[in-house]
């Protein structure tokens, strides 16, 4: 007895919609950077699930890790994010002393 | 006893995703929602071992629970956040503490105890061996953009976190 893929798949869409939920309705900045490490780890998910099943049908060859490879290139694309993410948010933390974003209104037209 | 093995620790990680993920957007107090994220990654890595992707489990744990968790912690020392109770965070509630200690701790000493050394160790790698073929040779030029990318990320966020001297 083995956990279907459409499991995993539910667990994946669930995190996605949590963070970008998160994402639009809080106001805190860091709490938004959190939300989308949620919404790019759900898609984490997805890629290694899809990418096993495809492993276990045979269709392709069963050492393709092209999934695998995509979730290493999602990893590094995660951490610049939240370095520069957090380096944006001190800068402009410097400027004005709040996190919230509503208060950040500098480029409203 | 291994067929319900694996829906059981599916059903416990789903669990612990979602609602340390639920926590993560709803709560209010930025400390405890950042130690919840590092959870809900490191239900993640259980998921990525139960798919049989055991180097991206490796890589989630390094990566999400390490690196990322003690850098958006440091973000939240650094920012003022929103007046909350600053109370005792950890000491508070060593009861619970213990209790999960406990429970984590008692199958790993099953584990440990019962363990047996197997004649013939294993000969497959994981998933380590292809993975690491398929992304030095199909896409060795993607890694090395993802280099350079990681390059320029370390030098803007460095730029933009300077104080200028003057």
């Amino acid at each position: 007895m083995t956990v279907p893929l459409g499991a995993f798949i539910a667990v994946s869409a669930v995190l996605f919609f949590l963070g970008a939920g998160g994402v639009l309705v809080r106001r805190n900045a860091v709490v938004i950077l959190m939300c989308v490490e949620l919404m790019l780890n759900a898609s984490n998910l997805a890629l290694v699930a899809f990418s096993r099943r495809a492993g276990q049908l045979g269709a392709g060859n069963p050492l393709d890790q092209r999934g695998s490879v995509f979730v290493v290139f999602v990893l590094v694309i995660a951490a610049a994010e939240v370095a520069v993410g957090l380096a944006i948010i001190l800068a402009a933390y410097r400027n004005r002393p709040t996190v919230n974003v509503d208060e950040l209104h500098e480029m409203k037209g | 006893m291994f067929d319900i093995l694996e829906p059981l620790l599916f059903a416990l990680f789903a669990l612990g995703i979602i609602g340390a993920g639920v926590c993560v957007v709803v709560l209010r107090r930025i400390t405890a929602q950042a130690l919840l994220m590092a959870l809900t990654f490191a239900c993640m890595a259980g998921m990525f071992l139960l798919l049989g992707a055991e180097t991206i489990a490796l890589f989630q744990v390094l990566i999400y629970v390490g690196a990322i968790t003690i850098l958006i912690l440091f973000g939240v020392m650094f920012t003022r956040q929103d007046d909350r109770g600053y109370g005792l965070f950890f000491q508070r509630q060593s009861p619970w503490a213990a209790a999960l200690t406990l429970v984590i701790a008692l199958p790993v000493a099953f584990l440990a105890f019962s363990f047996k050394d197997p004649s013939t160790p294993s000969p497959k790698g994981g998933d380590l061996t292809p993975l690491a073929g398929s992304l030095f040779t199909d896409y060795a030029f993607p890694f090395e953009i993802a280099s350079v990318l990681l390059l320029a990320a370390l030098v803007g966020a460095i730029v933009l976190v300077k104080r200028d001297e003057q």
